[in-house]
């Protein structure tokens, strides 16, 4: 069955190479020529295993050498292995289109995904920094408005955004830190260096696909793991339950920690099970929270039990039906007011989805400049702003080669990949972003950087970002990993998972 | 002018029900032209009172009641002084449009210049302003004069006809409505015009010539102030056709009623609920001290006892060493 389903998201191979960016690779000899990597094509992007056809990087040499070992039969036994696993577990999500909801596997691809020590050295540095200033951000703009009114930052921007919420304004969080979790999709560019794609600030998600990957893949491929020193990542159960106790309010001794879920009918409902059974704390619905006399508690079998941190995985709008959507019924109403009080921590706190709004994303280098008085180590990707009618004429007249995106939007949705959309899509975008330039940002296509991916019957390249996850309650700590998403379609560039994405294991390596 | 309010709200409901949590914006206002003597709040079941200031400055009581229950009174009652705002001028200076466009005035009112869930423009309200042809005048301040009272004559007084929070074009079509679609209707046209508008809940001492005021008198009222250059915020009640001065009470800001409602509440349970309310509002005198039980405690002559403090005061200064 995976067999089959995996051939149809690599569409029809004859027909691919009209819509991909991917020039094959004409010159072919030696062991190269024949096996697995047979099909193995490059193009302006940059390979995340490969400095140019047969040559690996230096760091990838082991693994390309123990894969050029394996028969595509091997691998493929390998792979249906790794499906099985991740099936008997139960990692799923579901899909929403219109009007239809389809529950699938996330597909994992076999072939690990390697990243340097010296790489990774400046990622966590660059996204220490970058989460540093977006947490100063945010409490200037809940707090006394500075970058405001030094127009670092537009205040309509700001203000006018929906993701602004009025009732964080003046309320204290615990050592500043509004994003306790953060998700920040990374992709490395064609001159090799990484930049920072979108922030996800509000309920960043796939932190159990980057351990699950890891706990199954490692398995696949034992002996390489260990020779390659790859660097552990299962302490991230630990390191994210410390970020929360850190948030704890100053009075909790021994604070009680809660995993707030819609349910089981949301789409990481398994992550959110997951994440509450690796760090042995409650997974909680709003009905079983109850506020009285300002203070947060859970009810158990013997009554009500204080709790001091919310790890809440449900929009703002829901979390309070007394102070935000009335007909909610996955929030705790009162939990607001608790929070205002310093009774209980919410984290990530309200309101940071203001921050990880695509037109806020153009800031953040000012705001690194802004608040750090420091270069950002990462940089954006170049970003047009169509509020700034010069930007949006040229977006306008380049339809055919940006992406462009719709700034309240996340998850693949409300998006145009250019190059790859057809006449009547861009004449779509055109009207839609003449109407409401302000709702609307665009970026060149990027040549993500490309992974060797087994599909069918041999290893192609395809195009994947990086997700690491940056925790930060007193101090920040990065778990060395992450998620790398795939895009599975051949020539493809969207790795959402909503669209059509898988994903690798990502193996940090030691020095 | 000193009043006595007292502000009665009862919910019952028609099974028992449970976990009700209540927000209330009902402590009037307390700045320099509205002192606050005296606010007291108590809730039936009885409750713990929590309290905070809200976005807007507004004092929020909030309280909720765990145990089943079918019915609950919240009884709040306040002593206000309030005072005649300055007379204003025949007309603003003539940079006053400038004033209002500037930058400095949209960072400073940003969302009290753009439109609100409730007071929003559209189709319903553009055609309205074609009709009665309302349009700014050279000065901001004629302007929401006679949009004041242009809005008193377009619409009939009548309860019933929409909610609290109905969108404005209900009361548009109809052309009729209540305070809070009135003040709504204002607000929304004002933040078109450019000039910042901001929803007042409150109450109002009715005129002792019953016919001028056409708002209920025994609920609480809700008007509009707007923002005017070189002035500050002026408070305009487009149901009576007035000023809001001295006989209105303010107690809540917001952008529209949904900032600012006397309450607000959520309960589990599977019911109906039924809002009762009674609001009097008295002219009273000046509060009094009550003296005549007092006992005398503690029998120190207040003469006597100054003078060694002043004594002290005296050569202590006298001490300090003046480099």
């Amino acid at each position: 069955m995976s067999e089959s389903k995996r051939a149809s998201e690599d569409g029809d191979p004859s027909k691919a190479g009209a819509e991909s960016n991917v020039e094959p690779f004409p010159a072919r000899s030696g062991p190269w020529a024949e096996g697995l990597f047979a099909r193995y094509s490059f193009g302006r992007a940059v390979d995340e295993m490969f400095e140019r056809p047969g040559v690996p990087l230096p760091h990838a040499s082991a693994l390309y050498a123990r894969l050029a070992e394996l028969s595509s039969d091997e691998l493929a036994r390998r792979q249906a292995q790794v499906e099985h696993a991740f099936l008997t577990q139960g990692i799923t999500f579901t899909v929403y289109g219109e009007g239809q909801e389809t529950e699938r596997i996330f597909p994992t691809d076999l072939v690990p995904r390697l990243i340097t020590a010296a790489d990774w050295d400046r990622l966590e540095r660059g996204l220490t920094q970058r989460i540093a200033a977006l947490n100063l951000f945010l409490g200037d703009i809940y707090g006394e408005g500075k970058v405001l009114r030094d127009g670092i930052v537009p205040a309509d921007l700001i203000l006018g955004s929906k993701n602004y919420l009025r009732a964080m304004r003046g309320l204290k969080v615990p050592h500043g830190t509004y994003v306790s979790i953060c998700g920040s999709d990374l992709v490395r560019c064609e001159d090799g260096n990484f930049a920072v794609l979108e922030d996800n600030l509000r309920v960043p998600s796939g932190v159990s696909y980057m351990l699950a990957n890891r706990a199954v893949v490692k398995r696949a491929f034992p002996n390489i793991f260990r020779e390659l020193n790859v660097r552990p990542i299962d302490h991230y159960g630990r390191a994210l339950l410390a970020t929360l106790r850190a948030m704890a309010p100053p009075r909790a001794e021994r604070p009680r920690i809660a995993l707030l879920t819609p349910g089981v009918f949301n789409s990481a409902y398994f992550e959110h099970a997951f994440l509450a059974r690796q760090m042995g704390i409650e997974l909680v619905e709003g009905r079983d929270l109850a506020v009285h006399d300002n203070v947060l508690y859970m009810r158990t079998t013997s009554g009500l039990a204080r709790v001091d941190v919310i790890y809440r995985r449900i929009d703002d709008d829901f979390i309070d039906p007394l102070r935000f959507r009335r007909d909610s019924m996955l929030g705790v109403p009162g939990i607001v007011n608790a929070y205002r009080a310093g009774n209980v921590t919410i984290a990530n706190a309200l309101g940071t989805g203001v921050a990880d709004d695509k037109a806020v994303y153009a800031f953040v280098p000012a705001l690194i400049k802004y608040y750090l008085g420091e270069e950002a180590i990462i940089p954006n990707v170049e970003t047009y702003l169509c509020r700034r009618p010069a930007e949006r004429d040229y977006v306008l007249a380049n339809l055919d080669k940006l992406v462009v995106k719709a700034v309240g939007e996340s998850g693949g949705y409300g998006m145009l990949v250019g190059p790859h959309a057809t006449k009547a899509q861009r004449e779509e975008f055109h009207a839609r972003v003449s109407a409401h330039p302000d709702s609307y940002i665009a970026q060149p296509t990027l040549a993500l950087s490309t992974a060797p991916c087994f599909v069918e019957d041999g290893i192609e390249p395809r195009h994947v970002d990086l997700r690491p996850f940056i925790l930060t309650g007193r101090e920040t700590v990065i778990v060395p990993g992450g998620l790398t998403r795939v895009a599975l379609r051949r020539g493809s560039l969207v790795v959402n998972s909503s669209q059509g994405g898988g994903s690798k294991d990502t193996w940090v390596l030691g020095t | 002018m000193h009043y006595s309010v007292h502000h009665v709200t009862r919910f019952r409901y028609s099974a028992p029900i449970r976990e009700s949590l209540v927000e209330t914006r009902l402590r009037p206002q307390a700045d320099e032209l509205q002192r606050l003597n005296g606010f007291h709040l108590t809730t039936h079941p009885r409750a713990q009172l929590f309290t905070y200031a809200d976005d807007f400055g507004n004092t929020v009581y909030h309280f909720d009641i765990p145990g089943e229950h079918q019915e609950l009174t919240i009884d709040a009652s306040s002593k206000v002084d309030v005072d005649r705002p300055p007379t204003l001028p025949e007309a603003l200076a003539p940079d006053a449009w400038e004033a209002l466009r500037s930058d400095a005035t949209k960072a400073q009112h940003f969302e009290l210049l753009c439109p609100s869930t409730i007071a929003k423009d559209g189709e319903a309200l553009e055609a309205f302003l074609k009709e009665t042809g309302l349009e700014p005048h050279a000065c901001p301040l004629a302007t929401v004069r006679d949009l004041n009272e242009t809005l008193y004559r377009s619409f009939t007084y009548e309860s019933g006809t929409t909610r609290v929070d109905s969108p404005i074009e209900v009361a548009i079509a109809s052309r009729k409505g209540v305070c809070q679609d009135f003040a709504h209707v204002m607000i929304a046209i004002l933040r078109d015009w450019g000039i910042p508008a901001r929803y007042v809940s409150g109450y109002v001492c009715h005129r002792p010539d019953a016919i001028l005021d056409r708002s209920a008198p025994d609920q609480s009222h809700a008007w509009v102030e707007a923002f005017l250059p070189g002035i500050g915020w002026v408070g305009f009640d487009p149901t009576n056709d007035c000023l809001a001065e001295e006989r209105h009470i303010r107690i809540a800001y917001g952008r529209d009623y949904a900032d600012a409602p006397p309450t607000r509440g959520v309960f589990k349970g599977d019911a109906q609920s039924e809002l009762a309310v009674a609001v009097t509002v008295t002219p009273s005198e000046a509060p009094r001290l009550a003296t005549p039980f007092l006992r005398v405690l503690s029998a120190a002559k207040v003469a006597e006892a100054a003078s060694p403090v002043t004594a002290r005061l005296r050569s202590q200064s006298a001490q300090q060493q003046q480099q």
